[in-house]
């Protein structure tokens, strides 16, 4: 069962609906831990003080801000905690917006708000409010305090429940003024050759299709580390130089596509290469010692393999 | 103009698009520095051999995995580097999909992407995925780690998200939720989703500031001057017991 990390309601109107929250992301980084390398020794982490040269404990550790004079401003957290907004357990609903006019680029950790208890009533107001912003494709912008910080968060349905992400600032969103390239729109048909690549290389979205290939990689190496094996790192792909002419590469982009070497399997001798990424034929590649890898493309390394 | 963090490639098929990435978001939080209460010292954090209780220089630590309590599998720097494969700088483009069909959810961190060299090549792609609705999806390796990415056209420019994979997203049919009786009745639906539309708005960011930063900052400001600074209390909610009450009251309250 998923941690509840707070508990509260979700308020809207004179609604309350008791609800928890539980991360609705999970990080399955392989985590490592520091060791000290002559002895083997796990390495801690202390806190001294610069001036005595002493360990400091946690009761004596205060949270020091540099204003703009150079002077230090002193607080403890008990003191950082008077700050804390006062409706610390509840999530108020301030106004629905449309979900698609919410770029993700303002969400930032997600969430899922789950009915806290079984009672009749909860239940209802949660599958209500639930239903309610499924049909009308609305998402409920509201406000709630964490920990010690307060949130703009956005609640919207997902997989029939309600699920919850902080939103970022929209100062803490930057400006694309000064990236965006200027200039006029570029040719009419070279926008097109853009377009018909791009059909062309498009599927649905299954994202049971691609795996953490870092994470795998990165259980093989400590694998053979256990039983002894040193591993080197694999040669890097170079870089490609653009080509002089982009019209003549996307051109040929679409007839290697055509002809069937990539996306749809035409070849029918069900070995599935299509089916590979890059980064997967190269590994065969390499294993295989194909002359030349680091260079092709993926439609060469499938030709390659498959010769 | 903004500082590059990374220069690189994007490819699809043999054309070519060379590119920076720029952060696209920053955290505005107030940040603090440990410091000693006693003597406002700053803190450092030294770290200590667990069995010599000694200080250890950073090049005498290495990375640990732990395969069984107490037994770890020693990686140096390069046996990392080899997981991170041989991408280089180059993010391949593998497929396109439709933007409406990737839930937000997936999206990780973003970053701007610029152009680099020739912004005519940039600016075609960049048409094309606005004028399709799709998104290009590709590997990406950054720091010595590799990413699933999705490149996106956003307003002028193209955004590159690194997305989390599919079994680091929980899923609804995870949380063991409880189901009502009996459904919403429709006079309930009806009221609820007048509700929904008397608070709706125009989603604009700027109306929304972060109030704790400016808490924070305004605590700064008065413990500069001197001030006595003292605790607040929180207060609890309740329940609803009467939804249909509660959503009449609410309509008539907006």
């Amino acid at each position: 069962m998923a941690r509840t990390l707070w508990s509260g309601s979700l308020s809207f109107g004179l609604v309350n609906v008791p609800i928890r929250l539980t991360s609705a992301a999970r990080n399955l980084d392989l985590r490592f831990r520091q060791l000290h390398e002559k002895d083997g020794a796990l390495i801690e982490q202390r806190r001294f003080c610069s001036q005595e040269d002493s360990e400091v404990e946690w009761e004596e550790v205060g949270r020091g801000f540099e204003l703009e004079d150079g002077e230090q401003v002193v607080l403890t957290d008990e003191e950082l905690s008077s700050v804390e907004p006062r409706k610390t357990r509840t999530i108020s609903v301030e106004a629905f917006v449309d979900l698609e006019d919410v770029d993700p680029i303002y969400f930032d950790h997600p969430w899922f708000l789950t009915p806290s208890g079984d009672s009749e009533g909860t239940l209802r107001a949660y599958g209500l409010l639930t239903e309610v912003m499924e049909s009308t494709g609305r998402a409920a912008l509201g406000r709630f305090v964490m920990r010690t910080k307060e949130y703009l968060v956005l609640v919207r349905p997902r997989d029939g429940l309600l699920s919850l992400t902080t939103l970022r600032f929209h100062d803490e969103v930057r400006s694309t003024d000064e990236i965006a390239p200027g200039g006029r729109k570029p040719a009419k048909s070279k926008i097109d050759g853009a377009v018909a690549v791009i059909e062309s290389l498009s599927t649905e979205w299954e994202p049971e299709r691609y795996t953490d290939c870092y994470r795998e990689r990165l259980q093989g190496v400590i694998e053979d580390k256990k039983k002894g094996k040193r591993i080197k790192a694999p040669e890097q792909v170079e870089e490609p130089k653009p080509a002089p002419d982009l019209m003549a590469a996307l051109q040929e982009t679409l007839d290697r596509m055509g002809s069937g070497a990539s996306k749809k399997p035409a070849r029918g001798n069900g070995d599935g290469l299509e089916k590979l990424s890059r980064e997967e034929l190269y590994e065969r590649a390499q294993a295989e010692d194909v002359p030349g890898r680091s260079k092709m493309s993926k439609d060469e390394l499938i030709a390659a393999l498959d010769g | 103009m903004p500082r590059s963090i990374w220069n690189g490639t994007i490819s699809v098929g043999l054309a070519h698009v060379p590119i920076k990435l720029y952060s696209a978001t920053e955290s505005k939080t107030v940040s603090f520095h440990e410091v000693h209460l006693k003597d406002g010292a700053r803190l450092e954090h030294k770290r200590l051999c667990s069995k010599e209780g000694k200080e250890v220089p950073y090049k005498e630590v290495v990375k640990g995995f732990e395969v069984a309590p107490d037994e770890f599998i020693v990686l140096e720097k390069d046996e990392v580097a080899a997981a991170a494969g041989g991408r280089g700088k180059v993010i391949e483009i593998e497929e396109f999909v439709p933007d409406d069909e990737i839930d937000p959810v997936f999206y990780e961190k973003t970053y701007y992407v610029g152009w680099r060299d020739d912004d005519e090549v940039y600016r075609v792609f960049q048409e094309a995925l606005k004028q399709t609705g799709r998104v290009g999806i590709g590997r990406f390796t950054f720091h010595n780690r590799e990413y699933l990415a999705a490149v996106r056209a956003l307003g002028d420019v193209l955004a590159l998200h690194t997305m989390r994979f599919h079994d680091e997203i929980v899923r609804g049919s995870e949380l063991d939720v409880a189901t009502p009786g009996k459904g919403a009745a429709k006079a309930e639906i009806e009221m609820a989703s007048q509700l929904v539309d008397s608070l709706h708005r125009d989603f604009d960011p700027g109306e929304y500031e972060d109030s704790y930063r400016e808490a924070v900052l305004g605590l700064i400001a008065r413990k500069a001057k001197g001030e006595e600074i003292e605790p607040e209390a929180d207060e609890p909610e309740e329940e609803t017991s009467d939804l249909m009450a509660a959503l009449q009251a609410s309509l008539k309250g907006s």
